[in-house]
């Protein structure tokens, strides 16, 4: 009975790690063709990075602009309601508010809500197309799938999310003043400070904007690739993409925060 | 062209109405299910495993990176003004209040509310849910009902041992980042932080768990179309659970302080 037991957490363990590594391996293997793909321009479709960039950028235009402009508001308010209760000066939220939003919150928030909306709409797209075997069709066809897929995402998101997450940057802030004048009344000329933002920081946010831009399409891609066939599939590889994507996109802020930390800030 | 762009809007409004609408009217029928509460016990607890256990790593990784984004934010103040005995506070209060739910509460969307989508689209799509209604097993009381009661009380949870975690990965990096003791965090942290900083954010959990399930189980039971269609359906639940879930915070942060 125990030998038992333990040769099945063994074997667990071990189908576990094998499957991490097999799936790190895809994985790095999808994000090389992927770059290796970027300069393979007689494999692309004409138009299909715009067709890419309109499905990405203008269809999440809406999504992006509720949600942060709703975060940016609760953010000014919770942080004017602690500086209420400790010193009472305000003169300060507007600058601080301002830089934070640049160098650390509008970044990771807009590509969290663009890994949800378009990572899942990669992987459900793509997983479909591998449950009804039209990725097979293709290779059968001589296409490679990365480079007639994933490629005219991967340049289309990256160009969305940056174009996207300085609009989002601009919202946030214009939210977030509106709060703070109507809710407790700091002037407009007092919170639109800009002296705060530095080189640094604006090279750190547009940096993880242009790392998350490029993470999203690859990971999610990946995960619709590896769709199971079966009805289940295409759902699960949704759901793959939405947390992994997510997960990748928080590792890499932090990476990036740390490393901007320690050089440029 | 004017009449296409109208025609365009009018769609627009009617299909959002029709989720608005199909939402509502399963709120509804959760609360008649509920009165009494008569429901799949097996169901539920099987559901609290699969929802609550099972998502206990990913949530553990995402508060342990994000405790770490907010002690960075926070020790650019440290370097500036030196500063250390506002970097448990910082921390602590963005966490509580804002960045833990939110975070964790995307994070939960992601994991359980999509795969419940794609469970419930599964069966649809297979046709068990007729096989249920055929057997005289009420959906709603098998299916929903748990699933919705297991979504809210394992966010609650879930926020909570994010909570800790997080502060643990803020102690933790704020020593080998921004070079604080883990003495001075604790008493920065302790000092301000107020157990009211806490149940704000434990109530918009418990609330985003809420809207995760009410969203996840109705596009899940409403899926058209085969296996494309539970593809779509875990998309648009995923999407209006984020929107939903920003919303709603925006409200409560005003209703609740």
């Amino acid at each position: 009975m125990i030998k038992q037991i333990s040769t099945n957490i063994f074997a667990t363990i071990g189908d576990k790690t094998i499957n991490i590594f097999v799936a790190a391996k895809t994985l790095f293997l999808v994000t090389l063709n992927t770059f290796r793909g970027v300069f393979h321009f007689k494999s692309r479709e004409k138009g299909e990075i715009l067709k890419q960039a309109y499905e990405i950028g203008n269809r999440s235009f809406l999504f992006v602009s509720v949600t942060l402009s709703a975060l940016g508001m609760v953010l000014v308010f919770q942080v004017c309601l602690q500086i209420n209760k400790i010193t009472g000066d305000q003169s300060q939220v507007g600058p601080e508010f301002i830089k934070g939003m640049i160098h650390a919150f509008v970044p990771i928030l807009t590509a969290m809500m663009l890994a949800t909306r378009v990572g899942a709409g990669i992987a459900a797209e793509i997983g479909s197309m591998k449950v009804t075997e039209q990725i097979d069709a293709l290779r059968m066809s001589g296409v490679d799938p990365i480079d007639y897929l994933i490629v005219p995402r991967f340049i289309a998101s990256i160009f969305m999310t940056f174009i996207l997450g300085i609009y989002a940057a601009l919202l946030v802030i214009l939210a977030g003043a509106f709060m703070a004048h109507h809710s407790f009344g700091v002037n407009y000329n007092v919170f639109f400070v800009f002296d705060k933002v530095t080189w640094g920081d604006l090279i750190i946010g547009s940096t993880k904007l242009l790392v998350h831009g490029s993470a999203i399409p690859v990971v999610s891609g990946y995960c619709g690739l590896t769709t199971k066939v079966g009805s289940e599939g295409v759902g699960t590889a949704t759901t793959r993409a939405v947390i992994n994507s997510s997960l990748a996109v928080i590792i890499l802020d932090f990476i990036i925060s740390a490393i901007g930390l320690m050089t440029i800030q | 062209m004017i009449s296409s762009f109208f025609a365009s809007v009018g769609e627009k409004i009617l299909n959002f109405s029709k989720i608005i609408g199909g939402i509502v009217y399963l709120f509804y029928q959760i609360i008649l299910a509920l009165l009494p509460p008569k429901f799949d016990l097996d169901e539920f607890w099987r559901n609290l495993y699969k929802m609550g256990v099972k998502s206990v790593p990913i949530i553990i990784l995402t508060a342990f990176f994000t405790g770490g984004i907010m002690v960075i934010q926070a020790s650019v103040f440290v370097k500036k003004f030196g500063a250390t005995s506002l970097v448990g506070w910082g921390a602590g209060y963005s966490v509580f209040r804002e960045v833990g739910p939110i975070l964790l509460g995307l994070m939960f969307s992601g994991r359980v509310g999509s795969n419940n989508t794609a469970e419930l689209g599964t069966m649809v799509v297979t046709e068990q849910i007729d096989g249920l209604k055929a057997l005289a097993i009420d959906p709603f009381r098998y299916l929903i009902v748990p699933r919705v009661l297991a979504m809210i009380i394992m966010l609650f949870l879930l926020t909570i041992i994010g909570n800790v975690v997080a502060i643990s990965g803020a102690a933790l990096f704020g020593k080998y980042i921004a070079g604080v003791s883990y003495a001075g965090f604790w008493t920065s942290f302790s000092q301000n932080l107020y157990l009211g900083d806490l149940i704000h954010g434990l109530i918009k959990a418990a609330i985003f768990g809420f809207i995760v399930s009410l969203n996840s189980c109705y596009f899940g039971i409403s899926v058209k179309g085969g296996a494309v269609g539970v593809g779509k359906a875990v998309n648009n639940s995923v999407v209006a659970s984020a929107l939903g879930i920003v919303i709603f915070d925006y409200i409560l942060t005003y209703n609740i302080t």
